[in-house]
């Protein structure tokens, strides 16, 4: 039951009713409701994992409160809990997402330097969302250690916050520090709220199944004809893909966050209009913020802080290393690794430089444009990002190789197919759209705009767009953020 | 030193590597309310201040504080212990 699905809007009609008629005001009420259907929405996607999320739950539970318990004793119980915490999410990721990656990566460094191995990989199936809700069990853990929140005590708000429907499959990964709070608290309809959510979840179905999915017929094509195919034709498919991600991963961050809305929830942004910014580092406050944002608090700066008195070239460790991580987070694969290395070296020229810690606003033009020193940085930072997404896509490395090595050839200055062309009129209207919106928390927050100040005006866009977004869809493919 | 007097210090450290005027700390400010304060920056200032006021914070210490007021008590206990 994927988000953008007739049985999604079902199964969300009937959650919503109850949700806010008959158990109107009733916080304990509506938490169970929430909580059912979170497993009844996880269990409809995989039952098999079932009693693994709730397994995981009660563990992190109980730790919670033993925690909690050693903070006010200032036991150092504390910390041993906190990190058996830690070592039981991080060993649920390593079980379940990285065993057979490292098994035969063993395997095959020992038989390359003529050490036989006979070892077998596992049949492990990876449960659905493990990627998003070992990182709320670990936070969870973390911050009740560092007394930035309370353990909850409540079961089902526990639950809740871990399993949230919209957000157990791709994120954004909600930290308990602002979740729970609003599960504790009261929560009635909100007109406003509601509507924007609605809004939200139009733009991200446009996203989607408009630009993202007829974008990805272009690439997948090129990517499965990488020798036949002309080097001018792969290196549209190469801008094509960044925006395709982003158009896609954001498009269900949109449609989840706007779910949370409508029930009364603010889900934290993941994305910030990255294809706009200036340089690498302001390219990664802007994508995939939810990620980012987390291996920061509790990668980058526990080891920026161990490595402080090594100067720039700690810091630069600690970037690498978190990179890897953002890399290695996504799937048990070396292209994934170089993703990561990738994109922590490039930072090394911003440390150095010192741009790094400048942080400069963009300057724009008479006609609402960046001026053109910004617009070359912009178009730079998406460059540089878009080459390092060729391993990101690459299913191997010698695959990304042949693709890079096809791209470079003689076929480069060709001219290019209407293929790529076309859907590069996709991207670039996701674009305009966007730099225009750029202020907004998203798209189609268009209240303000002068021209759309007349509501029938306003809801004859959403229609249209609702319009496009049915005759244009393009072949449905499934999130790419669902297999990490 | 009392504790006026470290946050008016502390004060001049985040303004000088910060390279903004117009910050005014209290005991509640947090990073969310100082737009150059993120976590790279975090770590400029935690330098600058061991090295000035010739102390050194354990790690622990620097990932529990929740805003200026707890870093200000910390900052207090290591003087006085100096």
């Amino acid at each position: 039951m994927i988000i953008n699905s007739i049985q999604f809007l079902l199964f969300f009609l009937c959650v919503f009713l109850i949700y806010y008629f008959p158990l109107k005001e009733k916080v304990k009420e509506q938490n169970i409701l929430l909580l059912l259907s979170c497993y009844i929405f996880y269990g409809i996607a995989d039952w098999r994992m079932v009693p693994l999320l709730l397994l995981a739950t009660g563990v992190f539970y109980v730790l919670g409160i033993l925690i909690g318990k050693s903070n006010e004793a200032a036991s150092s119980r504390a910390s041993l809990l906190t990190t058996l915490g830690v070592c039981l999410g991080v060993g649920l990721l390593l079980y379940f997402k990285y065993l057979n990656f490292f098994i035969t990566s063993f395997s095959d460094l020992f038989s390359s330097i003529g050490l036989s191995t006979n070892w077998s990989t596992f049949n492990i199936i990876m449960p659905l969302g493990i990627s998003f809700f070992t990182f709320k069990l670990i936070s969870y853990v973390i911050e009740i250690h560092r007394q930035h929140i309370e353990p909850t005590t409540n079961m089902v708000t526990f639950a809740t916050y871990v399993a949230f429907f919209p957000t157990i499959m791709s994120g954004p990964i909600d930290r308990p520090n602002s979740f729970i709070p609003q599960l504790q608290s009261k929560r009635t309809f909100n007109y406003d709220l509601a509507v924007d959510g609605c809004r939200q979840i139009l733009w991200g179905m446009f996203k989607k199944m408009v630009i993202a999915d007829n974008i990805a017929t272009c690439v997948d094509l090129v990517w499965d004809n990488i020798l036949i195919t002309p080097g001018i034709n792969i290196f549209i498919s190469v801008l094509l893909y960044s925006v395709q991600l982003y158009a896609d991963f954001s498009g269900y961050s949109d449609m989840a966050i706007g779910v949370g809305k409508i029930l009364g929830f603010r889900i934290t942004s993941n994305f910030k209009y990255p294809f706009f910014k200036k340089n690498i580092a302001e390219f990664w406050r802007g994508w995939h913020i939810s990620l980012t944002s987390w291996l920061t608090d509790y990668v980058f700066m526990p080891l920026n802080i161990k490595f402080r008195n090594s100067g720039i070239w700690g810091t630069i460790s600690a970037i690498i290393i978190t990179f890897v991580l953002v890399g290695l987070w996504h799937g048990a694969n070396w292209t994934f690794a170089i993703f990561g290395l990738y994109s922590g070296l490039l930072y090394i020229p911003l440390m150095l430089s010192g741009s790094f810690f400048k942080k400069s606003k963009l300057e724009i033009n008479k006609y609402g444009l960046p001026t053109l020193k910004d617009a070359s940085k912009m178009f730079a930072t998406f460059i540089l990002m878009s080459f390092g997404l060729i391993i990101f896509r690459a299913e191997n490395i010698g695959q990304a190789w042949d693709f890079v090595c096809q791209m470079f050839s003689s076929s480069l200055f060709s001219i290019p197919d209407n293929r790529g062309l076309r859907r590069l009129v996709y991207a670039a209207v996701l674009l305009i759209i966007e730099w225009y919106q750029r202020d907004k928390e998203h798209a189609l927050q268009i209240e303000d705009v002068k021209f759309l100040s007349n509501s029938i005006i306003r809801w004859g866009l959403y229609l249209l767009l609702c319009f496009i977004t049915f005759m244009y869809a393009g072949t449905s493919t499934e999130f790419i953020y669902f297999r990490f | 030193m009392k504790k006026s007097e470290i946050l008016a210090k502390v004060q001049g450290i985040f303004i000088d590597v910060l390279d903004n005027e117009e910050i005014k700390l209290t005991d509640e400010t947090t990073a969310d309310d100082v737009d150059e304060w993120d976590s790279l920056s975090h770590i400029q200032l935690v330098v600058t201040i061991e090295k000035q006021l010739r102390i050194k914070f354990t790690s622990k210490e620097i990932l529990f504080w929740k805003n200026v007021g707890e870093m200000i008590d910390c900052i207090a206990i290591k003087l006085e212990n100096a």
